[in-house]
């Protein structure tokens, strides 16, 4: 099996596909930090000066408009006094937070290239013809589907991996200097906000459309054995799914088609699903169940049929 | 034949959509023994070899290798089996050893050493390290080869090996064929319409037609012969013909004779006796595509087989 996973990771970068995939997530992220540090306002006052006549500002408009029904602004008024009173300095600028958000952004892309290879890493196979070496060997049909699958999550999480650490180490480099802390209003109290633990959050809950996209791109490419064909639905899916859900919200069945959960994010920081009553192990249920229907029929498909390539 | 046969085929019928593709076929296939396997396009020479290889799944009937089934050990039993399915496909993106090593990968025990020795055989050491798609046609069925031997198969299935070679390559491959089916008994079965190289090349033939196995015979023991002499005068020798009641056919320069091999000493002691001038005796057989056009109603194979 290992054997089998090695070839198809040689297989893999030998075309250029595969780096190509590499360069773009490479160039976008050095391009974006790029711009961002060029185009970087900076507030060049003292900090508390300008938290100072933002109170000033927020309590006129306050004064003038309906007061109370404004928690936005009273919330913004109850932070600046915080800041004030315990001398805690906003962040000036882009911090290195601000920019791992643009990492997790950039998980919808890596989940593209990922379908990519999952849609024609068996699809490829069949259009060269080299099915028919690959199959008259000593390993089962099963074997190699299964080399075929988990090279393909290899392959994703090592972009996932490339991704953060890049953008990580470019975001040290570039944002380092900019300190500062982010408040925010729960219940009345100020607290800090827990930047990294909401990156987390939401790159956990990244996994949902990522495993579900690769798992359906692996099952068109290999029952209809044409990766443009499944690398077009799976985007197709990903892009209408949600309209797809809205225009089916008011049957009861909706909430049972997969793509009502694919995007698990809507949980995070305490989120509701767009459906009323869904709650995440209820999405998740969802989610394992399609899982393996995409599984079952890509293994039924790919073992019994014939080959004519 | 006493061996035991490498590969039987037992009968082995494939329907598609209700078409009878391949009707109960029944083939046993001995070491060291080279088997063409002939039949018009359409015949389902293709779809027998899919069969065997594991690539189609047979509606009914086994494929027996070492008298283990195909279909039911198959990692064990195609562990045996050295595959060229048409054209050899390779991942044109990768060298040819990139190539080699990736189905060395899929087999148990091929070492390194075993990868250049195979190179060495087929002859590519020179250019192995290049990518696949600079490769001419020859070369990557030099390649396709070299991949079906790298585990020493004692069974090797052949679908047109010899297309694309040049002729010194065809000769090369031919003698090689041979080696192996001599030297390490490999048993090689070899689908081709190229009917000239299956009779330079095999020991025996199957014909298959409408899915159906035909005929399958010896090449080398034809029970009816006939030997073709030119001497001098022709008068004579149709006079002797005559009297030892051996029926012939006059051509320009000589007779052609229908005679069993025992009686040829006696003809020529009788052809001297009466003073003819003898200036050549040779064994005539009916060339292979002679026979198959005979066996298969004629006119139907096709200058190339494509699919």
């Amino acid at each position: 099996m290992l054997n089998l996973i090695q070839n198809e990771w040689m297989k893999l970068w030998h075309q250029k596909a595969t780096w190509a995939m590499l360069g773009i997530l490479v160039v976008i992220i050095i391009a974006f930090s790029g711009l961002n540090k060029y185009y970087e306002e900076r507030e060049t006052r003292d900090w508390h000066t300008v938290e100072k006549e933002q109170i000033e500002t927020y309590t006129q408009i306050l004064a003038e408009e309906d007061a109370a029904s404004n928690s936005y602004i009273q919330d913004e008024i109850t932070i600046s006094e915080y800041r004030l009173a315990h001398d805690i300095a906003p962040p000036n600028g882009m911090t290195v937070a601000d920019f791992m958000d643009f990492g997790v952004d950039l998980i919808t892309i890596v989940t593209l290239f990922a379908v990519i290879v999952g849609a024609s890493i068996v699809s490829s196979e069949f259009s060269t013809g080299t099915i028919k070496m690959l199959l008259t060997r000593p390993a089962s049909r099963a074997k190699i589907l299964t080399s075929k699958l988990v090279t393909t999550f290899i392959y994703g999480l090592f972009m996932l991996a490339v991704n953060f650490a890049l953008v990580w180490i470019v975001a040290f480099i570039l944002f380092n200097g900019n300190t500062g802390t982010l408040l925010e209003v729960v219940n009345g109290q100020v607290q800090e906000v827990n930047v990294w633990k909401n990156l987390m959050e939401v790159s956990s809950l990244s996994a949902g459309n990522f495993i579900m996209s690769v798992l359906f791109a692996f099952l068109i490419g290999s029952v209809f054995r044409s990766s443009a064909l499944a690398i077009g639905l799976t985007m197709f899916l990903s892009f209408m799914g949600g309209m797809v859900v809205m225009l089916l919200s008011k049957y009861s069945f909706a909430k049972y088609i997969w793509l009502a959960h694919t995007d698990l994010t809507q949980y995070a920081n305490g989120g509701q699903h767009m459906l009323t009553g869904v709650t995440m192990p209820f999405s998740i249920t969802v989610l394992a169940v399609y899982a393996l229907i995409f599984l079952v029929i890509s293994y039924w498909s790919f073992m019994k049929r014939d080959v004519t390539a | 034949m006493a061996q035991q046969p490498i590969v039987q085929l037992r009968n082995l019928t494939k329907v598609i959509r209700g078409k009878k593709l391949i009707d109960s076929l029944n083939l046993d296939l001995y070491p060291g023994q080279i088997t063409g396997f002939l039949g018009p396009n359409g015949a389902g020479k293709t779809t027998t070899i899919r069969m065997m290889t594991g690539l189609m799944h047979p509606t009914e009937g086994e494929v027996l290798i070492e008298g283990q089934s195909l279909q039911g050990h198959y990692e064990e039993a195609i562990s045996k089996v050295g595959v060229i399915v048409e054209n050899p496909e390779m991942y044109k993106y990768m060298s040819g050893y990139k190539n080699l090593l990736h189905f060395a990968r899929m087999h148990r025990q091929v070492s390194k050493e075993r990868i250049d020795e195979v190179v060495r055989q087929v002859g590519l050491e020179k250019r192995i390290h290049e990518k696949v798609s600079t490769y001419s046609l020859g070369m990557r069925q030099r390649l396709g080869l070299a991949q079906a031997l790298l585990h020493r198969p004692k069974f090797l299935i052949l679908d047109e090996p010899t297309n694309g070679l040049d002729p010194a390559g065809i000769r090369e491959f031919r003698t090689y064929l041979r080696k192996i089916a001599a030297e390490e008994g490999v048993s090689v079965f070899v689908s081709s319409h190229l009917l000239s190289e299956i009779e330079l090349m095999c020991d025996r033939i199957a014909i298959i037609q409408n899915g159906q196995l035909i005929d399958i015979r010896e090449m080398h023991n034809e029970a009816e012969t006939v030997y073709y002499v030119e001497a001098e005068p022709l008068a004579k020798v149709q006079e002797v013909a005559q009297q030892l009641q051996i029926e012939y056919i006059v051509q320009a320069k000589g007779l052609e004779l229908q005679i069993p091999k025992e009686q040829v000493p006696q003809l020529v002691n009788e052809l001297v006796a009466q003073q003819v001038n003898i200036f050549a005796i040779q064994p005539q057989q009916k060339t292979l595509e002679e026979q198959f056009l005979e066996m298969t109603g004629g006119g139907q194979i096709a200058e190339s087989h494509t699919k």
